[in-house]
């Protein structure tokens, strides 16, 4: 063909290779080439009474180095904690059957992951086999784990029942607000009075009937979704076998925090859980 | 050839049996690939126009998106001592939406226009009655090839459009604020997936994007009056019917890929 | 004037036309319109604006098909050909557009080069020699580089001239071949018409409103209008016919049968005379 073409050809060359590079470039540059990088797995269970915001295929983590992914989440049946499978990849084979499976959060705004510290026994966990030992979310985490979602509204189909507390402060908390329990919303807040007498916030909370079998010295701690997010009543669920009834008044109550409180809060709750709430009691 | 515009008797008619004609108008198209295959010259030249022509503009907006992107996030992610995360936000946004709608729309103003101004053009000067007349199949010479290097050339410029985005954020969020490179380059690497980011967000959505703006360039092309003022209006047409379709497609993608 | 060089011995007429009848937009352009057109002969249809006559053109090379009717081409019905059998027979059929319709992204000798290179797969010196041969017959071959927009609109028309022999055709419809073309370019064109109709006897349709060019190569001549032939014969005879129409379209008087006036209501009434009067 004549010259004109050719150079039509040779610029046009130049253009598909400029846009493939580009495309090579953000596929191993800017994003998780591993997350696609499936090799053999074994699929490990573990339960958890409170898995954030952890979806399907996030991180399984090793010391920070990932390991495998979660493949999927359901509820127990018949139960009311997670059941998590985690699929590892076969190099992996060697996890102590006492090793503590977490939920983590990457960074204080990222999404979460599993991490696995090891244990100590001997046996390792068999392809189908159970990590016995897990640990939750944490508040905190939770909190800012919801940064970017604030939670459901509760439908009230079941109806509701009205309990009582008081608080030194609510900080911005308002009528309508979340009442949540193991970071779940299970009933909002009806009114916010201040108390002429006792100078403090009577607070009424509405809460669905099916949760019937809250203990009646459980606490009541005023949360912020996030950093910037909205505030809501979280129920520290208690140890009585007594049940909150309509019209109770919850005793132990926890005013809004400072944000500096909540760190502080949060470094002294750091430590190794069992399978309830770290901290649960002590708040 | 005797491709018409449509008449109509009230707006909404007239808008239906555009979508109609222009559906009926694709599917003529996609009948004359295999006969454009010998005019496979003619599809590298027009992708040499409308995709390698658009590079320019393509560049200089993909860094100007990312640098004002990674200004605003950084501005707005300080308040809360996020600013780590601000080349992650960059990233995903710009891959997920930004890219391809931005590279489309720049994409009708600068290629899917000229396309239709030249085979508007084309048709008032009879050049598409003189290739008829040589024989030549004008929607497989003419229609086809632009239509396919539009398809091809998008998928390219929005790749390009997204990294000269990273690379301007990268220049603003590290050079000019002081983000730490290497929390920049980690923290975009743990979020931004390949297969919903890349593949769904840059790669799906440009090609339909593609695909719908090179449609209704070459459909307004064949279909204006071929007159002057024809030509102008075609020409206004195709990216008002662009930019619509777009961003209506760009909902419905995200809807069923996110 | 002219003998026909390719004519089979059982048939004279390259183009027959029979009861074509078409209406565009509610208006009827042919009305049961009959039509030879001899072979290796220049014919010239003629016509006032407005009668069909490039539409004519464009049913005649199957561009747009007749409401009803049949037209044959060299013993072929236009309308019953397939895609492709149509386009194998318009490779036969050169076509000189109004505007020349050159290809603007193409200089001269790529627009004179495209039919070949899309039809043929010659090489690229064979290509070479038959486009600077059809540039030469044409007188542009030092014009070869050129792009379409550095040419005058004289040279353009020989280009696509050019271009529309570059098959060796045996037929060619030249469109409006001298509209807007000054004295000189003029002449230019019609001696390459007529040129090309003696040396290679190739069928030549003319439309044109140029009596005095059309009188000087022409061998017969059509005049169209209202949708039929209103008369036909070589240009002399055609003169002196004495028909209203002939009379009206060759001494170009203002109104006759063909009307100044386009059909409208009652003058005096329109304006509300007739009215007042009561």
């Amino acid at each position: 063909m004549s010259q004109p073409r050719s150079s039509y050809a040779v610029g046009t060359g130049l253009f598909i290779v400029l846009g493939f590079a580009a495309l090579a470039y953000l596929a191993t540059q800017t994003s998780s080439v591993a997350n696609v990088r499936q090799g053999d797995s074994y699929v490990v269970e573990a339960q958890f009474t409170n898995i954030g915001q952890l979806k399907e295929r996030a991180p399984v983590k090793v010391a920070g180095v990932r390991v495998g992914q979660v493949q999927s989440i359901a509820l127990k049946p018949g139960g009311d904690v997670a059941d998590v499978k985690l699929s590892i990849e076969k190099a992996y084979d060697r996890i102590p059957q006492d090793s503590v499976a977490t939920i983590f959060t990457s960074g204080l705004l990222g999404d979460q992951y599993v991490g696995i510290e090891y244990g100590s026994s001997k046996q390792v966990v068999a392809a189908g086999g159970t990590l016995a030992r897990t640990k939750s979310t944490q508040p905190l985490e939770e909190m800012l784990g919801k940064f970017f979602g604030a939670g459901g509204v509760v439908d009230n189909v079941g109806g509701s029942y009205t309990v009582k507390a008081s608080f030194t402060n609510v900080g911005t908390l308002s009528a309508g607000a979340p009442v949540k329990m193991a970071g779940v919303v299970i009933g909002s807040v009806q009114s916010v009075h201040a108390d002429p007498v006792k100078l403090n916030a009577d607070v009424v909370l509405a809460i669905d009937k099916r949760y019937d079998a809250i203990p009646d010295d459980s606490s009541a701690a005023v949360f912020t979704s996030g950093l910037i997010g909205s505030q809501y009543v979280a129920i520290q669920p208690g140890g009585s076998p007594d049940a909150l009834k309509d019209g109770d008044e919850m005793i132990l109550t926890q005013s809004a925090l400072q944000l500096e409180d909540l760190i502080g809060k949060f470094l002294v709750n750091g430590s190794p859980g069992d399978k309830k709430d770290a901290g649960a009691g002590n708040k | 050839m005797n491709a018409r515009a449509p008449q109509g008797n009230n707006v909404v008619t007239q808008s239906l049996a555009q979508i109609g004609a222009c559906g009926l108008f694709l599917l003529t198209l996609l009948g004359a690939i295999p006969r454009s295959f010998r005019y496979l010259r003619e599809t590298v030249r027009q992708l040499w126009f409308v995709g390698a022509m658009s590079l320019t503009i393509i560049m200089v907006c993909g860094l100007f998106v990312g640098m004002v992107l990674m200004l605003q996030l950084y501005h707005v992610l300080s308040i809360f001592g996020g600013t780590s995360a601000s080349g992650m936000v960059v990233a995903l946004s710009v891959y997920r939406e930004l890219g391809p709608v931005v590279t489309a729309l720049l994409f009708a103003g600068r290629a899917g226009t000229a396309v239709t101004a030249e085979i508007g053009l084309m048709r008032a000067t009879d050049q598409i009655d003189a290739m008829e007349m040589m024989a030549v199949d004008p929607i497989a010479y003419v229609a086809t090839p632009r239509f396919l290097a539009g398809l091809i050339a998008m998928p390219l410029l929005c790749c390009v459009f997204c990294a000269m985005a990273i690379f301007g954020g990268h220049l603003v969020g590290v050079t000019w604020l002081g983000i730490d490179n290497g929390t920049f380059w980690s923290n975009m690497t743990a979020q931004v997936d390949i297969h919903t980011d890349i593949v769904n967000g840059v790669l799906l959505k440009s090609l339909a994007f593609g695909a719908v703006v090179s449609l209704i360039a070459v459909f307004q092309g064949f279909t204006t009056p071929p007159t002057s003022e024809g030509v102008a209006y075609a020409t206004t047409r195709t990216v008002v019917a662009s930019s619509i379709a777009i961003l209506a497609l760009d909902f419905v993608l995200t809807a069923f890929l996110m | 004037m002219t003998d026909t060089v390719r004519a089979t011995p059982d048939d004279a007429t390259l183009v027959r036309i029979r009861g074509l009848t078409t209406v565009l937009n509610g208006k009827t352009i042919f009305d049961a319109l009959d039509l030879d057109i001899p072979r290796g002969k220049i014919t010239s249809i003629m016509g006032p604006s407005g009668t069909g006559k490039t539409t004519l053109l464009k049913h005649i090379t199957g561009q747009m098909h007749a409401d009803a009717g049949s037209i044959h081409l060299d013993g072929r019905n236009v309308a019953e050909l397939s895609r492709e059998e149509l386009y194998k027979l318009r490779e036969g059929v050169g076509y000189l557009f109004q505007n020349s319709a050159l290809l603007t992204d193409f200089d001269v000798f790529e627009n004179v080069a495209f039919p070949l290179r899309q039809h043929t797969k010659l090489p690229e010196v064979l290509i070479r020699d038959l486009v600077l041969m059809k540039l030469q017959a044409v007188g542009l071959r030092g014009a070869a580089r050129l792009m379409p927009n550095e040419l005058s609109g004289g040279m353009a028309r020989r280009v696509a001239l050019a271009r529309a022999i570059v098959f060796d055709p045996q037929l060619i419809l030249y469109d409006e071949p001298f509209v807007g073309l000054d004295p000189v370019a003029l002449n230019q064109v019609l001696k390459l018409i007529q040129t090309l109709n003696q040396t290679l006897g190739i069928t030549s349709v003319l439309v044109s409103h140029e009596l005095a060019a059309v009188q000087q190569i022409a061998d017969h001549v059509i005049l169209l209008a209202k949708g039929k032939v209103v008369a036909q014969g070589d240009p002399k005879t055609i003169a002196d016919d004495g028909s209203p129409w002939t009379r009206q379209f060759f001494g170009g008087e203002a109104d006759g049968p063909i009307p100044f006036r386009y059909p409208a209501a009652d003058y005096a009434t329109e304006l509300g005379f007739a009215g007042a009067a009561k």
